[in-house]
């Protein structure tokens, strides 16, 4: 794994944007980034209080730390899919168009259906113009799921 | 509020929302990620949420015009409607506002192999976008696997994959397949 990857690209989806690189690795199902392309492709990145997005960061206990980010001979890449099945994120892999789609953390998906509140969130109309439920928070409202299909 | 849990987007979706012409607000939603935070397993689907945002009824199949198979001919779905404006008048002592128990079977939380069968589902919905429609079939049909009662997912990939309407009836008339729409129980 040393050096870098000579392999055709790698799509990986994170929070639904796809970003390609011809620097990745693959080894069985699993994905390795290097860790320079990490925040770019994934929006999480390695600091020194572990792996981060925002706000959140995930501590890594050392043998965490040696399955998410290998051993001396691999000082830069970055398992990703180790670090996907660390926080309970669904992946969908296909192998043949080399993808891998990489669903919400555990602590999201967890939450969703938590007591009766209404989850929120946030879409556009037809004008592109973007509404959250929670601007609507005072009336009643009936709520619609509908397609053209 | 309208939610429009459809792949194809604003260009499938608007001459819809222009032949309706509503006042209310309505929403697109082309990845289907509204629809699968609020667990919708087919449309239509509907939601009474409150003024403090809880969920009173969760996920009732509602049509608002029904056809009479017999006759042809439509009418309002004035069971439902009456429903509604009863809720809209009494709140939450309206008898049509959900026990818990009726919201928990409604709106059950996300299992892991829920979710697994999102990410395959929108793998596919990517791929078919990338050109890939071969390929897209693989995880459409992981999807259908992992959640089969997931009308919404299978018949978007139906509309996407361009399936014929004899496959689509045999899918959804086979004796094993789980039901097309829960029941419309209304209490009364």
């Amino acid at each position: 794994m040393a050096g870098p990857a000579t392999d055709s690209p790698v799509t990986v989806i994170f929070d639904g944007k796809a970003a390609t690189t011809s620097r990745a690795q693959v080894r069985g199902d699993d994905v390795w980034l290097m860790l320079d392309e990490l925040p770019s492709a994934t929006a999480w990145e390695l600091k020194p209080e572990g792996v981060c997005r925002g706000e959140t960061c995930v501590p890594l206990s050392p043998s965490q730390k040696a399955a998410v980010l290998g051993d001396e001979k691999t000082p830069n890449w970055f398992n990703v899919s180790e670090f996907a099945r660390l926080i309970e994120e669904p992946v969908a892999i296909d192998q043949q168009e080399r993808v891998w789609y990489f669903g919400p953390p555990g602590w999201e998906w967890k939450s969703r259906s938590a007591g009766n509140a209404a989850p929120d969130f946030t879409a556009p109309d037809l004008a592109g113009e973007q509404h959250s439920l929670r601007e609507l928070r005072g009336k009643k409202m009936l709520l619609l799921f509908w397609a053209s299909w | 509020m309208t939610i429009a849990a459809d792949a194809g987007g604003r260009d499938v979706v608007e001459p819809w929302i222009q032949a309706a012409s509503p006042s209310h607000l309505t929403l697109l939603d082309p990845e289907l990620a509204v629809a699968s935070l609020y667990n919708v397993r087919n449309v239509p689907s509907a939601f009474w949420i409150d003024e403090s945002r809880r969920i009173v009824r969760a996920n009732d199949p509602i049509y608002v015009l029904r056809r009479d198979r017999a006759t042809g001919e439509t009418s309002r779905n004035e069971t439902y409607l009456n429903a509604v404006r009863d809720w809209v008048a009494n709140g939450s002592s309206s008898k049509f506002v959900a026990d818990e128990a009726a919201l928990e079977k409604r709106m059950p939380p996300a299992s892991f192999s829920d979710m697994e069968a999102m990410a395959s589902f929108e793998l596919g919905v990517y791929l078919i976008r990338r050109g890939a429609p071969t390929s897209a079939e693989r995880h459409f049909d992981r999807a259908r696997q992992l959640a089969p009662d997931n009308w919404t997912f299978r018949r978007q990939a139906w509309s996407l994959s361009g399936a014929t309407q004899e496959t689509i009836i045999r899918a959804i008339r086979d004796p094993a397949a789980p039901a097309f729409y829960p029941e419309l129980d209304l209490g009364d």
